[in-house]
């Protein structure tokens, strides 16, 4: 497992699921369903970036969650005004 | 008497705790702007609708594959000179810093089509949103350029080795930081409707 999770294929993930959002809009999809999958989509890459690009896995909790709290604040509550506006 | 080694200790920040401290800064007024946006839509949904389709999602996703791409270089940079891998470090950071000369060509190719178009920031709120908030993150690739520059100026003076290697997990830091603002901005502003 360890073999596999690595900053290559963190990397070659963070690929797949921009172009998975890219081709989302292409399609023009729109509804609760899109908007929380874009929304879990860009936690899921930005969740990458703190742990493993930044390094922040084993800093103290206080860091951490600075970091994550901005990341799921910020999409919680774009999706709130999303789904209000639906 | 023992002294018994706690290896469970939290690590400390990677690099200088001062480039945290303003990454948190540029985080909270990023999050702001993001929020302002979606509050904004609210109010106008069919506007902002109508004129996202009016942007180029092609270069959005080519700028999010760059910067990723660019992250990814930048950390190789960081594991290369864990290894006193030195001129490997320098090769990993003048490729991240291709991908930001990437990033920053396809942007302003985007904005030189707008103008073009006669948009600027007054044309309606959600142009002046698009332009704002890119221009702001485009000002911080330009800053996040310039510090991997020095990083790169001071790699091959041989100012770092596998035990002093601050500097460039600070660069390496605020480059993740300008990488991780626009894995939100691109499905925000282009891509969700």
């Amino acid at each position: 497992m360890k073999k596999v999770y690595n900053v290559h294929t963190i990397w070659l993930l963070m690929i797949v699921l921009t172009l998975s959002t890219y081709l989302m809009g292409q399609q023009g999809l729109s509804g609760i369903a899109v908007v929380l999958f874009l929304l879990f989509t860009a936690v899921i890459k930005g969740g990458l970036i703190i742990r493993d690009f930044m390094e922040l896995r084993d800093v103290s909790f206080l860091w951490r969650a600075i970091m994550y709290g901005w990341l799921w604040t910020i999409c919680i509550a774009i999706a709130v005004t999303y789904i209000i506006g639906l | 008497m023992t002294t018994a080694i706690n290896n469970t200790e939290p690590k400390l920040l990677p690099g200088d705790l001062a480039i945290w401290l303003f990454i948190f800064m540029e985080l909270l007024v990023f999050g702001i702007f993001f929020i302002a946006y979606a509050v904004m839509r609210l109010q106008n949904i069919e506007m902002f609708n109508h004129y996202q389709l009016t942007l180029n999602r092609e270069l959005g996703a080519a700028n999010t594959l760059l910067l990723i791409t660019s992250s990814y270089f930048v950390i190789r940079a960081v594991q290369a000179i864990r290894l006193d891998n030195i001129q490997q470090c320098i090769y990993w950071l003048y490729a991240a810093l291709a991908g930001g000369t990437g990033f920053l060509i396809l942007k302003s190719i985007e904005y030189m089509d707008k103008f073009s178009e006669g948009i600027s920031l007054t044309t309606n709120t959600f142009y002046m949103f698009y332009l704002s908030l890119t221009m702001f993150h485009f000002l911080h690739v330009i800053l996040g350029m310039l510090i991997l520059f020095a990083v790169v100026i001071k790699a091959k003076r041989g100012n770092y080795n596998s035990q002093n290697h601050t500097g460039i997990e600070t660069g390496a830091s605020y480059w993740h930081m300008v990488d991780l603002v626009w894995i939100i901005l691109f499905p925000l502003v282009y891509i969700i409707r």
